[in-house]
């Protein structure tokens, strides 16, 4: 696909969630990755985070993946949601108009507070 | 336009003393441009002053006469076809008529490129022909075929298509001939919110003035194959040069009636003096 | 007479430009087909079944009607003919022969050209058109690959297909007339035609067959890419289209006949 990007990610455990952790770029080549570390972590009946905040660039298959990820969440009765994202993923869930859908929390210390 | 305009430095397209024919006609007589990263260039001009010309020459629909065509720092007139191939994907390219395939529904039509190009999933890949449709406001229309389509639809469906691999490079042939100004207007706005979100490179092949300086960060202007002007909206619009007023329709070239002239055009004969 | 020259020179050459654009086509289609892959772009077997069905399937019952009533054609000719040397009876052996080598192939390979040659220019015009092929191409998607690979693997597996069946058929067709009018019975008629065949006669028209495939799709690509200016442009290419695949299918089947019997 193009030049190879690559995408890293972590999985740790915060407040109940399994938290995703990625890492890179999460493009057409590696979201593939992404969207089944999270449906596993779902299908596990694992309340899910998605930490953004080393992603550099997301495109809209990662979107998709995140959306994808979200309804599974809602089917099986667990949350998910989203921390720390950037403004360059901002742009893209913005332009998907996403941002009104996904709940999407400023950072792990403070899951509360809901970002728009 | 309140959008802030990030231009760096570095020419992501660049076109080279083009030069192309039609047969043995010159139709391009040796055409520089050059297109920074996440810059919307409008090129405009009058008909028959070459833009579809050069936008065929900038996506290898057409072989140069001479010159070079780069895309992200290829020369395409040199790569092989499989490195065309793989450049190709990260372009995007909405055709005047739209050119969806009239014998696939509109979801096929978007989805393409993604199946033909990547290993996504098949859920993965209905999601994003469904946000595309949506953000072309023509959700919920993914099972029509394109015949079924109105004019102004087939427009934004194509748009979807193009955009599906969310491409470095946009190109856009005519995008507001033949849609109402709502609707062209809207359009507009559309191409401003995806080179905002998603940074992409737009070129657009335009003779729509009002659209033009809507959406242009900069504009080349082409006379009869050749560049006439490069410049941003304001520059173009205060220019002094003749061609260009008349293009900005600021002029009204004057037409004199010889009534008796006139006349013998109109009958095709010759008014017989009566005497 | 300069003049003339020229022209006949410009001719040749286009022609031969022509001539070329056909092997490349057929080159490159062949390319797609056994290294596609290799480019992560293999030809779609899907689409190669869905043009299978179109030209092959859907052209049975025609193709069934056509060859019966060209085998009962040669068994009244055959009949009368022979009638004149007190031999009618060889008309078995006769509609055979004429039948595997030369008519069934003749018979399909017009049908093709006429009904499937014309619907490649036809549809691949349009899309030059309406610049869908200029769209595969930005995709990235090869047209030859997307569009002229399949249509031509389709033709060359079934236009010898239905030849094999028209062989059949025409042969049925014969058998039917022939028995009536020669008061002999079924079985006599099916195992004198078995004696006289051999496999090279079969083939010799498979053979043919496969050569008018490759011609149909061909000829029926090239006038489709080179539509210009629209809907009209379409229909005088699609008109071509079928004028040039059957003339030529004439000539090659001339050729064809001619060498193998020297
Ligand atoms: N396929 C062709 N064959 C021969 N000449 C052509 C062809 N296409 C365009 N031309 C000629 O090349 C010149 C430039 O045409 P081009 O289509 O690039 O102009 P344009 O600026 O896109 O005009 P318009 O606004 O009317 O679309 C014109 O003089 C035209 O007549
Ligand atoms: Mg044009």
């Amino acid at each position: 696909m193009g030049e190879l990007r690559a995408v890293t990610y972590k999985i740790t455990q915060h407040a109940g969630y399994s938290v995703v952790h990625l890492k890179g770029d999460v493009d057409l080549s590696t979201s593939p990755i992404a969207r089944k570390l999270i449906l596993e972590c779902i299908e596990a009946k694992h309340s899910v985070l998605v930490d953004l905040s080393e992603v550099a660039y997301i495109d809209s298959s990662g979107v998709a993946s995140l959306v994808e990820g979200y309804q599974l969440a809602k089917t099986n009765g667990v949350e998910f949601g989203l921390v720390n994202v950037s403004q360059a993923a901002l742009d893209v869930l913005q332009l998907a108009r996403l941002d009104t859908v996904f709940p999407i929390h400023a950072s792990l210390d403070d899951l509360s507070k809901v970002m728009r | 336009m309140t959008t802030t305009k990030k231009i760096s430095s570095e020419p992501v397209i660049e076109v080279q003393d083009l030069v192309a024919h039609y047969g043995s006609r010159e139709v391009l007589h040796g055409i520089n441009l050059s297109i920074h990263d996440g810059e919307i260039m409008v090129i405009m001009g009058g008909s028959g002053s070459g833009k579809s010309t050069v936008l065929r020459h900038m996506l290898g629909l057409n072989t140069p006469s001479s010159g070079a065509v780069k895309l992200l720092g290829q020369d395409i007139t040199r790569i092989t076809s499989k490195e065309i191939d793989i450049l190709r994907r990260n372009i995007g390219v909405s055709f005047q008529g739209g050119a969806l395939f009239n014998s696939m529904t509109v979801g096929e039509n978007i989805i393409l490129p993604l199946r033909e190009h990547t290993q996504l999933d098949e859920k993965t890949m209905q999601i994003m022909c469904r946000m595309k449709l949506e953000l072309v406001s023509l959700a919920g229309f993914e099972d029509l075929m394109p015949a079924q389509l109105s004019g102004g639809m087939v427009k934004r469906a194509a748009l979807a298509r193009a955009i599906i691999m969310d491409p470095k490079l946009l190109f856009f042939d005519e995008p507001s001939a033949g849609l109402d100004p709502v609707v062209s207007a809207e359009l507009d706005e559309l191409i401003l919110r995806i080179r905002q979100a998603m940074k992409t490179t737009i070129v657009v092949v335009t003779h729509e003035l009002d659209s033009t300086f809507r959406i242009a960060d900069r504009i080349t202007v082409l006379d009869e194959g050749n560049v006439l002007m490069v410049g941003t909206v304001d520059e173009v619009r205060n220019s002094k040069n003749k061609r260009i007023m008349d293009l900005l329709g600021r002029r009204v070239r004057e037409i004199k009636i010889d009534a008796e002239e006139y006349l013998n055009r109109l009958t095709g004969e010759q008014v017989r003096e009566t005497g | 007479m300069r003049q003339y020259a020229e022209k006949l020179g410009r001719a040749t050459v286009s022609g031969l430009e022509e001539l070329g654009y056909a092997l490349s086509l057929f080159v490159e289609s062949f390319y797609w087909i056994f290294f596609g892959y290799r480019r992560g772009q293999s030809v779609s077997i899907a689409a190669t079944f869905k043009q299978m069905m179109q030209v092959g399937v859907a052209a049975i019952p025609i193709s069934a009607a056509l060859s019966f009533a060209v085998g009962i054609m040669l068994a009244i000719q055959g009949i009368h003919t022979l009638k004149a040397f007190g031999a009618e009876s060889q008309v078995v052996v006769g509609i055979a022969l004429s039948v595997t080598r030369e008519f069934a192939p003749l018979i399909i390979g017009i049908l093709i050209a006429g009904r499937s040659g014309s619907a490649i220019a036809a549809r691949v015009g349009t899309m030059q058109v309406s610049q869908e092929i200029d769209a595969l191409q930005v995709i990235g998607i090869s047209p030859v690959r997307y569009l002229v690979a399949p249509a031509l693997l389709a033709m060359m597996v079934m236009v010898p297909t239905l030849t094999f069946f028209a062989d059949i058929v025409g042969m049925l067709g014969g058998a039917f007339f022939s028995v009536l009018e020669l008061n002999i019975s079924m079985e006599a008629y099916v195992d004198r035609t078995i004696k006289a065949l051999t496999v090279d006669d079969i083939l010799q028209g498979i053979w043919k067959s496969i050569v008018f495939a490759i011609i149909i799709a061909v000829v029926g690509f090239i006038n489709g890419f080179s539509v210009t200016g629209g809907a009209e442009g379409v229909g005088k290419a699609t008109t071509r289209s079928v004028v040039q695949a059957i003339s030529l299918i004439i000539v090659a089947d001339m050729a064809f006949t001619f060498y193998l019997n020297h």
